[in-house]
């Protein structure tokens, strides 16, 4: 591509050169037929060709079959509800927020939505996909480098559409392995007092009815599930970095920071918003 | 010499034979549209319905050859008609019956020859990719 967009650009500026400073003036109009004919012509046919039968070669890579695992991402306003199907599995392993991809190999990425049409895209990755409600959409993604890339929504949905965001994360295949077993366990008691004071305010405001963390009572099924939210790298589907900080703020600013989101903002006492925040940032 | 005195119907006979070749110089384009109408359409319905897309895969490529024999057929008429290998005329400057005859000519060859291009290149996803990923 890049090789490309050079020999064209020495090409355009070679000829606005050639016609300015080596040899100004009119051209004899026998030229004329010859540079419409071969410029205008033949060589956008050949050009064009081959990057048809090119494009055409590597169309059906996104949609070719994966080795196995199969990661599935429902689109919300304005977050991404996960869950991964190792092969063979029964049951999902639920996530959110962050997808995670074993490098090396091809995933299968399946893709729905809960009420209006999203578009899933890690550019580093590959293309995008739409995801629409009541509708199933398949992208397979075969990324070679371990490294965090940025995803984004893709398609307007709504007043915080900008802020649909997730990281993709991809890792050696066996530190994958290793951490969906992780993220497959129920939440890690607290740590520290603080901590635990922070799981009774979870549990005593209510949190537990719009958000799981697993091995609690907290099961509701509208926002994330936060069963490992302290092992993610980003808050609010990619808003914010995921510190003791930026907790704090987002649970007490979440509608000024994601405009129309379902989640209020929670006018807490300073030291109860802090065992919150020291809560989550432990669900490793 | 005898002066040349027009004939009534001469005009009229000069014109419906422009008319008819200015109807020919559509027929390349038209078999291009035909033929990508089809195949869209035919692909969009097999995948859809789940039909058998290795048979309408091979009945578009069939189809492909036709349209392709078609505009190689109406090009060769709008090459000898263009008649450039006698005249050498490419550009048609002067205004005469003769000169918009071999231009109407001249324009449904190049016109046919894009047809061609356009046929092959909606035909190369029939080739390369041949089913409903």
């Amino acid at each position: 591509m890049l090789a490309g967009a050079v020999v064209l650009w020495l090409f355009v500026n070679g000829a606005f050169y050639f016609m300015s400073r080596i040899r100004p003036g009119r051209f004899d109009q026998t030229y004329a037929p010859h540079i419409l004919i071969g410029g205008g012509i033949i060589l956008p046919v050949v050009i064009l060709s081959a990057l048809l039968v090119w494009g055409l070669g590597i169309l059906t890579d996104p949609r070719r079959p994966g080795d196995g695992l199969v990661v599935r991402v429902t689109g919300e306003q304005w977050w991404w509800r996960v869950e991964y199907w190792p092969e063979g599995a029964t049951e999902p392993i639920i996530s959110a927020n962050e997808i995670r991809l074993p490098a090396g190999q091809r995933a299968e990425i399946h893709l729905t939505s809960d009420k209006v049409i999203h578009s899933f895209w890690i550019p580093a990755l590959g293309g995008k996909m739409d995801m629409f409600p009541g509708r199933d959409t398949m992208i397979s993604l075969a990324p070679e480098k371990v490294g965090t890339y940025r995803g984004q929504c893709a398609e307007f949905c709504g007043a915080s559409h900008a802020w649909m965001a997730f990281s993709a994360v991809v890792m050696e295949p066996e530190a994958f392995d290793s951490w969906l077993e992780a993220e497959a366990e129920d939440a890690v008691e607290p740590a520290g007092d603080a901590a635990l004071r922070g799981r009774q305010v979870f549990l005593s405001e209510g949190c537990g009815a719009c958000h799981a963390v697993r091995g609690t009572e907290a099961v509701g099924q509208v926002g994330p599930d936060l069963t490992h939210v302290g092992s993610r790298q980003t808050l609010g589907a990619g808003r914010m970095a995921l510190t003791l900080e930026d907790l704090t703020t987002w649970i007490s600013h979440s509608e000024a920071l994601k405009p129309e989101v379902k989640m209020p903002a929670y006018d807490l006492a300073p030291d109860r918003l802090d065992d919150l925040a020291r809560y989550l940032e432990g669900l490793k | 010499m005898a002066e040349h005195r027009p004939d009534r119907n001469e005009d009229r006979h000069e014109f419906s034979e422009e008319q008819a070749s200015l109807f020919r110089i559509t027929f390349g384009p038209l078999i291009w549209a035909l033929h990508f109408l089809a195949c869209y359409g035919l692909v969009a319905v097999a995948c859809a319905k789940g039909a058998d897309i290795a048979m309408v895969r091979i009945l578009l490529l069939l189809g492909s050859v036709v349209a392709l024999g078609g505009i190689g057929w109406v090009g060769y008429g709008a090459f000898r008609q263009w008649n450039v290998v006698e005249t050498g005329d490419f550009v048609h400057r002067r205004g005469h019956a003769e000169d918009r005859h071999h231009f109407l000519g001249h324009a449904a060859f190049l016109l046919s020859i894009i047809s061609a291009i356009g046929v092959i290149f909606v035909s190369l996803p029939l080739v390369m990719i041949g089913g409903c990923q």
